[in-house]
């Protein structure tokens, strides 16, 4: 419609030509929808049970609709011990988390093959699921909280570290220049030209990893680490699906005030 | 030196600043100190049983790379590694299609809780749905409604992925489209244009790229997730994980270990090309920029 008008005010104007089809991205939908249909073909998936079995679901929901209330207070030592084992985790996951960044980023790492082992070292710890690392450990130190803490802990240096080195590349390098002036080393250039600058991301990040680990507390339970999700696994296998409501309405309450918590902090000192 | 000397001669009063009050610092340190240790004394962690990481760690190590240094031809090393590999296939199979399916889901949520397309009140009750998902873990939904409704199996995983992405991708596309140029929106209305076609030629348009990017984002996130469901029995590498763990089949662990490391690693170098490749546009002055930056 626009065409007709510009045409007939003007003769000469001409629509810009359609570009032509890029071959990469048509080869790359194609791709996808072959690896779509492949990986749907191949684990059999169907929607159809969800309207053939609905009824089975609806069953399981409607107990689910009535959660068992007092049950929440019943199991306070395993809330108190969930905290606990996410802000363990946390202080030493993140704290060391800081050590791999500064050897994870070139502005702080001078050295070439210790930065090339630390990011490779990195990579491989976040390629594995925490669930695998609670699995190591529970057959390491036995099932409690002391496998959580642990598996969480290699799990949250893999993101502190990725987040922070991330931040380090990312500098003002006034100071970085200033204080190799001043002749410094390694050390006290990290710690007084870089830390100051990056100091209030990495605490954002750490709040971040204190919110991931009460969040992935359900995971670490399941697996037999302590907290709260070992509770939800006994009522699961019980079949007490009202005990289990009422501990993910309570546990999402629990994400949800430490989610305000932290954003206050983050207010407050970032 | 000597260019700080003089001048200090000269002036009359040389005094350096005084040094801020180091009070609160310490305060918030012996705070610190105090959280952790309490912490650490609530978790009723048995601290006494860290030794036997080293101890039984080693020997469980040696045992895992036994498995990994066996000829992987020869009889029961083929199947392990055959199996592993199937396992991890299945878990990616998961990821992918549960990430297609929370992408297609998640996109009219996103439009709905974009401030600069839907109303206040529409935006504030999507939001909140949003959270809400967000804030349960995947496994929940996978235990709630999946098991019964698709039984033990991939496909119960895959849904509760589905299910568990609407939250993430529908909060990222939100903010994608709120951080958008005007600019073309006020072309497309100045044309005529009204209601869809604005959407998808001024708004969507634009977010694409980045919108594409969460996806492939958390289509690497939902790897390790898929991981998770298996432990429940919602298929994948991690119900196999769980069994071995159980059965302490160290050698086998060891290898199946390996696999899932390899296949993350592979598939997130695939996938975090694709999204530079889409975020930097054809790449030829961003390597040029990346160039500059790296010589600084």
């Amino acid at each position: 419609m626009t065409s007709e008008v510009t045409t007939a005010q003007a003769p000469v104007t001409q629509r810009p030509k359609k570009p032509a089809p890029s071959i990469p991205v048509i080869a790359g939908l194609v791709l996808a929808a072959v690896f779509t249909w492949w990986a749907g073909h191949s684990m059999g998936f169907s929607l159809r049970p969800l309207i053939e079995n609905w009824s089975n679901g609806w069953v399981v929901i409607e107990q689910f609709l009535s959660p068992n209330w007092p049950f929440i207070w019943r199991v306070w030592d395993a809330w108190v011990e969930t905290i606990a084992i996410a802000i363990v985790a946390t202080f030493v996951g993140a704290g060391l988390g800081l050590l791999f960044a500064f050897m994870a980023s070139r502005v702080t790492n001078r050295s070439g093959w210790l930065y090339r082992a630390t990011r490779w070292f990195l990579s491989v710890l976040r390629s594995l699921p925490d669930i695998a690392y609670v699995l190591i450990f529970v057959a390491l130190v036995g099932v409690g909280s002391l496998a959580g803490i642990l598996a969480l802990i290699l799990f949250n240096i893999g993101i502190a570290a990725k987040l922070t080195s991330e931040t380090i590349d990312a500098i003002d390098r006034g100071p970085l220049e200033a204080v190799d002036a001043a002749g410094s080393g390694t050390w006290s250039r990290a710690r007084w030209a870089v830390l100051p600058q990056i100091l209030p991301n990495y605490l954002s990040y750490f709040l971040y990893v204190f919110e991931l680990n009460i969040r992935s507390s359900v995971v670490i339970g399941i697996a037999g680490g302590g907290g709260i999700g070992q509770v939800i696994n006994v009522q699961f296998s019980r079949f007490e699906y009202e005990n289990v409501s009422a501990i993910v309405v309570a546990l999402f309450v629990v994400v949800l005030l430490i989610d305000q918590l932290s954003q206050y902090l983050r207010r407050r000192f970032v | 030196m000597s260019a700080v000397t003089e001048p200090a001669a000269a002036s009359a009063t040389p005094t350096r600043p005084t040094e801020p009050s180091k009070a609160k610092v310490t305060l918030t340190w012996i705070t610190l100190v105090v959280i952790f240790g309490g912490a650490a004394w609530l978790s009723n962690a048995k601290w006494s049983e860290i030794t036997d990481v080293f101890t039984e760690g080693w020997r469980y190590l040696g045992l895992m790379g036994e498995g990994l240094f066996q000829n992987p031809f020869s009889e029961p090393w083929s199947g392990y590694w055959t199996l592993a590999f199937e396992r991890m296939m299945e878990s990616v199979y998961m990821a992918w299609i549960g990430t297609m399916i929370g992408a297609v889901i998640s996109i009219p949520f996103g439009f709905l809780a974009a401030r600069n397309v839907s109303g206040p009140v529409t935006v504030q009750i999507t939001r909140a749905f949003l959270n809400l998902i967000r804030a349960i873990p995947e496994l929940v939904f996978a235990i709630i409604i999946m098991l019964p409704v698709f039984g033990f199996g991939p496909v119960a995983g895959t849904v509760a992925l589905g299910v568990g992405a609407v939250g993430t991708l529908g909060k990222l596309t939100a903010e994608a489209l709120e951080g958008i140029d005007p600019g073309p929106v006020e072309a497309a209305r100045a044309s005529g244009a009204k209601g869809l076609p604005v959407l998808r030629w001024a708004y969507w348009s634009q977010v694409l790229p980045e919108v594409v990017a969460f996806w492939l984002y958390r289509f690497e996130v939902n790897i390790r997730a898929s991981a998770v469901l298996g432990i429940i029995g919602a298929g994948g590498v991690g119900q196999l994980l769980g069994q071995l763990f159980g059965q302490r089949e160290w050698e086998q662990i060891g290898i199946t270990l390996a696999v899932v490391i390899v296949v993350t690693l592979i598939v997130d170098a695939i996938s975090g090309a694709i999204r530079h490749r889409i975020i930097a546009g054809s790449g030829q002055h961003v390597s040029s920029k990346e160039k500059a930056e790296a010589n600084l």
